[in-house]
């Protein structure tokens, strides 16, 4: 119950800070995308209808100032939330190889399903967005991600 | 022998499948609704959640223009100043001639100045917040600029809030045309392999007219959404995307406004009909021929 509640504070304390490095800031690309690190790490300690809620949360707050691509990424977080839930049942997930790959492979297949959800005339290029920017962006979000884990000590007492 | 499970185990997994179904099929509705509601929803987390977010940007922006020095604001007031004394002469001349030929006064564009935020979330690279909404006259299709010219339209607007997309985004189209009014065509965005070789290109100019370079192009007013004479950009060489055709010549452009610097703007309010391009000092390049 310990580990669950330093992962929920995690949880929320990455998601404000993506925000406040988003939009308060004004950072943009240059900040990781802390949201979906949030929704990877909250996931392994939610059930599978939780983990979709969360997700479809934090993808609609995404999509607030998405015109034109509106749910792309809460339909993206919804699958991902819920994804990475199941991963509990399939992996123990105590090693930092699996730390790193479920990391990169989260952040990775969200982007892809947001690319694949938001429709033809929005999306960016396949080569740029699927095969260029998101491994970029996964590999940032894995590395700070493994960052924040060492730090706050979430995740590694839920795989144990 | 299957294990012995008890009905409330049997029922858990189902009602997780059911519940990740339940929010999937919401999301994929807020994806499909049409764009009115789809706002609406976006709002209410605008206005709520992520408010004190928004507040921090504009604090900032905010704190930047106060950070200016006095001596350059004051060098601005003078200018603005001088400006004002020289053009009253003639604005009291043209009232006076109009009236002498029984002409109405003339209409001018109405401008409600607003700070420009950029969310930095996924897929709102070319999308902006204005601090102006309804209260304030600004409408949907609203003609963004800046001092150098059009910098995007307003796509969505709220009370006090506003949404829209500079030219940068997919979606940006405008009718555009050369400062004398002799070529027409399509501005668009030429999306190019990586965001930093998008380009603005001007499309569907006849084949047997010719542009040259520096050639200042400039919204045209067809089509109702920009009133004509707004600087977009300056012709910078013949694109081969289209002329392959043999019906149509395509240039590429300069854009006159880097949406990235843009942080305060100014929206047309009103529907204005008449010319802008007595407002505007344009870059002294004459190209079309």
């Amino acid at each position: 119950m310990k580990s669950r509640a330093r992962a929920v504070a995690v949880v929320g304390t990455l998601a404000v800070l993506h925000f406040l490095l988003k939009l308060g800031l004004g950072v943009g690309q240059a900040a990781p995308d802390l949201l979906t690190l949030a929704l990877l790490i909250g996931a392994r300690e939610l059930s599978m209808g939780a983990g979709a809620g969360v997700g479809f949360f934090f993808g609609l707050l995404e999509d607030s100032f998405s015109v034109l691509a509106f749910g792309g990424s809460a339909v993206a977080m919804t699958l991902v939330g819920a994804a990475g839930s199941r991963t509990r049942d399939l992996f123990v997930g105590d090693s930092l190889v699996f730390l790193v790959s479920y990391l990169f492979f989260g952040k990775w297949v969200r982007d892809l399903l947001h690319w694949l959800v938001v429709g033809e005339g929005v999306r960016e290029p396949f080569t740029d967005a699927v095969l260029v920017q998101a491994p970029i962006a996964a590999i940032y979000l894995a590395v700070v991600g493994v960052a924040a884990v060492a730090v706050t000590g979430a995740w590694w007492d839920t795989a144990r | 022998m299957p294990p012995y499970v008890t009905e409330e185990e049997e029922r858990g997994p189902r009602r997780q499948i059911l519940a990740t179904l339940f929010f999937l099929l919401l999301a994929v509705i807020a994806r499909i609704l049409p764009p009115g509601p789809q706002q609406q929803v976006a709002s209410i987390f605008r206005a709520s959640v992520l408010r004190p977010f928004v507040l921090v940007q504009e604090g900032l922006a905010d704190s930047r223009v106060h950070a200016e020095t006095t001596e350059d604001l004051q060098a601005r007031l003078d200018s603005i100043e001088s400006l004002v004394t020289n053009q009253r002469t003639l604005v009291e001349e043209n009232a006076r001639l109009r009236d002498m030929l029984e002409l109405g006064p003339r209409l001018g564009a109405e401008y409600v100045p607003a700070s420009l935020i950029r969310p930095g979330t996924a897929m709102s690279q070319s999308m902006f917040l204005l601090d102006v909404g309804l209260d304030r006259g600004v409408s949907e299709d609203a003609t963004v600029l800046t001092g150098a010219g059009l910098l995007g339209v307003v796509r969505t607007t709220r009370k006090t809030s506003s949404i829209g997309m500079d030219w940068t985004h997919p979606e940006f189209r405008a009718s555009a045309m050369t400062l004398d009014g002799s070529v027409y065509g399509l501005v668009l965005v030429e999306r190019g392999e990586f965001r930093e070789s998008d380009r603005l290109r001007l499309d569907g100019v006849p084949f047997h007219q010719e542009l040259d370079d520096g050639a200042v192009i400039v919204t045209s007013g067809l089509g109702g959404v920009h009133p004509r004479g707004i600087p977009i950009g300056v012709v910078e060489g013949e694109a081969e995307t289209e002329t392959g055709t043999g019906w149509r010549r395509s240039y590429w452009l300069r854009p006159l406004v880097q949406p990235g610097r843009a942080t305060h703007v100014l929206v047309l309010v009103g529907r204005p009909s008449g010319d802008l391009s007595t407002e505007w000092a344009y870059p002294s390049a004459e190209g079309n021929r």
